[in-house]
């Protein structure tokens, strides 16, 4: 496409943002600033400025560095899954963090009273599912706001996980559990697993072009084609290769995108999905051409509920115990919510992807990353944190092809 | 007094397709619709025009199903039939466009074109209906048929999101998937209350299809100008009751305009 010099930065952005990858670029650039800041810009610095350095330590970007960044965004990458789709529905939900640390708290308990592991996670899954739909009932058929009902929820389930735990501590020991985040996938059966990933994409893309130009509808640009296969191969294979070189991918990763992109193709590829982003854009017309409103706000709370749940699991699994500050008490909620919402996805609805929620939770994590390794401290961190929130939205916010002002 | 009809219209006109007799409505004290008459062809378009309050959008969501008339009679191709709910109004093919229209405009013209009635691929069976996976390409196809049906030019892509495209553009969709449900009865309310020239040139022009491809299409407006370039008939509707119907050929916009504010009674010429 020839580049057309009358078009401003935020006009070109927003034609970039109308294309199908377009979701991508906010939190990508965020990404790419925050990894080139802390990986490139201050070893530099400190190299440039510190005569008595022992050459340029890129601490950083090291795969051990990558590979702890994946694995402490996981569950904060669980949640925010969780917690776009509801955002989808222009709700939210405050009690996904509590709903996970009871659900933890619960794994813990069952197992110390002698469930086997798997069992124990397979009841907590339930009881989440339950909690989140419990709370979507009260929303869609009581009628009251979502905020209200998940703030209860928040100090409530707060409350129930500390009955749960009352010394306010349970170690993990059971094998099945602890190895969701121990076991790593043998490295060549990663990069097997990437090029069938890359090749699986690849086929269905090409398919789906022989597909449209034999039903006789518009194409895309071929570029732009083997721009996302090219673009994707590179994203998968960067990030195999990386873990390998210091351990392997680890089963948590795997299981982790396994749910994402489960999650991802019901709310953009089935009709519950495309229900959720019509109630999300304009709820009249859903309820106009027959979709039972109601029922799908409880499905979407039901799922939140239980990716609380396979997050509170995550983290059991990755902390090896069960504390209060490391789910409903701590940072998880607030962390979780700016990750969906730094993705890219709306707060009112309609608008967002749960493919970008991860991204979000990687930005949360590199950044919180980050500033541990360069000494700063948790005033800085929270600081830190709510400046990339504002400026993530802003550029959301900026970039949407309806403007500043609209939704 | 306020309930003349105009014999010649109705015996001039084409057997109706729908038609609704003595509809009451009251909503607490208001008496809304004091036994109103209408009906509606295939291949006509039918303007409803009233002053406000005089009961015409009462009327357009009595017939849509929307609310529940108090007494009143339908007939669908002169077979009795019953409308209390809009499923009860979509299985008999009647259709509305509301004013705001009601499209999501986060969605793309295809998806809204098909919403809550998308195509799934075959052969996935064992999931619930609402799980399987959509048929995307058949669903712009089809978009791509119900645009060409109305002859939307002005559409480049099925695949553009609402939010981006003009009035117009939207009132096009709006009763394209009106349309695509299967209807043979297309009620318009203020289609081109908030157009420009252009856009509204545009929705008249839909309107006219409309009428070619066999529907009855009734159509609620304040603009005579539009009302008289479409219509074939007029129904004035005043204080909740039938002023007259005229055929649009035999009378005049000065005349509509004293039957909605003053009836007929006091001095109309139309009364020969």
């Amino acid at each position: 496409m020839p580049a057309n010099p009358s078009l401003s930065l935020v006009n070109r952005l927003r034609i970039l943002r109308e294309t199908q990858f377009g979701a991508f670029v906010p939190v990508l650039l965020a990404l790419a600033a925050i990894w080139g800041y802390f990986g490139l810009a201050m070893p530099l610095w400190e190299h440039l400025t510190d005569p008595t350095s022992d050459g340029l330590r890129l601490i950083f970007l090291s795969p051990r560095n990558i590979y702890n960044l994946f694995m402490q965004s996981a569950v904060i990458a669980t949640l925010a899954v969780g917690i776009t789709v509801v955002l989808l529905l222009g709700d939210i939900d405050l009690s996904a963090a509590a709903t996970a640390g009871v659900c933890a708290a619960l794994l813990g308990v069952l197992m110390l009273a002698g469930v086997p592991g798997w069992l124990a996670c397979l009841i907590v899954m339930v009881v989440g599912t339950v909690m989140g739909a419990a709370q979507g009932l009260l929303i869609a058929y009581v009628g009251i706001p979502s905020f209200v009902v998940t703030l209860a929820g928040l100090l409530g389930f707060q409350g129930v996980m500390q009955k749960i735990l009352p010394t306010g501590n349970l170690n993990i020991s059971d094998p099945f559990v602890r190895g969701i985040a121990r076991v790593l996938i043998p490295d060549l059966l990663g990069i097997l697993i990437a090029c069938a990933l890359v090749g699986l994409l690849a086929f269905a893309a090409l398919r789906r072009r022989a597909q449209r130009a034999a039903k006789g509808l518009e194409l895309d640009s071929t570029t732009a084609l083997w721009g996302q296969i090219g673009f994707f191969t590179v994203l998968v294979f960067s990030a195999v290769l990386t873990m390998n070189a210091y351990r392997s991918v680890p089963l948590l990763i795997v299981l982790l995108i396994g749910l994402t992109a489960l999650i991802g193709w019901v709310t953009t590829s089935t009709p519950f999905g495309r229900s959720i982003f019509a109630v999300g854009g304009n709820a009249e017309s859903a309820r106009r051409v027959g979709m039972d409103v109601k029922r799908i706000r409880v499905a979407a709370f039901g799922i939140v509920g239980l990716l609380a749940a396979i997050g509170g699991i995550f983290g059991a699994s990755r902390y090896g115990s069960v504390s209060y500050t490391a789910f409903a008490g701590g940072s998880l909620l607030l962390e979780s919510i700016g990750a969906a919402v730094i993705g890219g996805t709306s707060l009112f609805g309609g608008r967002g992807s749960v493919w970008n929620a991860i991204l979000g939770a990687l930005v949360i994590g590199s950044l919180g990353n980050g500033l541990d390794l360069s000494g700063a401290s948790a005033a800085d961190k929270l600081m830190f944190s709510g400046a990339i929130l504002l400026l993530a939205v802003a550029i959301d916010a900026v970039s949407r092809s309806d403007g500043p002002g609209g939704r | 007094m306020s309930q003349v009809t105009d014999q010649s219209a109705g015996l001039l006109a084409p057997p109706p397709h729908l038609r609704v007799r003595g509809i009451h409505k009251s909503f607490g004290g208001v008496h809304a619709l004091r036994g109103v008459d209408f009906e509606v062809a295939r291949g006509e378009v039918m303007a409803l025009v009233g002053d406000n309050g005089a009961g015409k959008s009462t009327l357009m969501k009595v017939l849509a199903g929307a609310i529940a008339a108090d007494t009143g009679d339908f007939f669908l191709d002169e077979r009795p039939v019953s409308v209390t709910s809009p499923n009860d109004a979509t299985d008999l093919g009647i259709q509305i466009v509301y004013q705001d229209l009601a499209l999501c405009e986060n969605l793309d013209v295809a998806a809204n074109l098909s919403l809550g009635n998308e195509p799934v691929r075959p052969g996935w069976g064992f999931l619930p209906r609402i799980l399987r996976p959509i048929d995307d390409l058949e669903m712009e196809v089809k978009a791509q048929k119900a645009i060409a049906r109305l002859q939307v030019q002005t559409l480049k892509s099925v695949r553009a999101r609402v939010g981006g495209l003009s009035g117009g553009q939207r009132q096009a969709i709006a009763i394209a998937r009106a349309v695509g449900a299967e209807s043979s009865v297309v009620m318009l309310d203020e289609p081109t209350a908030a157009l420009g020239v252009a856009q509204t040139r545009q929705v008249l022009d839909v309107v006219k299809r409309l009428r070619d491809t066999g529907h009855a299409v009734v159509y609620i407006s304040h603009n005579m100008r539009d009302i008289f370039e479409v219509a074939d008939r007029i129904c004035v509707l005043r204080h909740g009751g039938n002023v007259a119907t005229w055929r649009t050929a035999d009378t005049t916009t000065d005349e509509i305009v004293v039957a909605m504010t003053r009836g007929l009674d006091q001095g109309a010429p139309h009364a020969s």
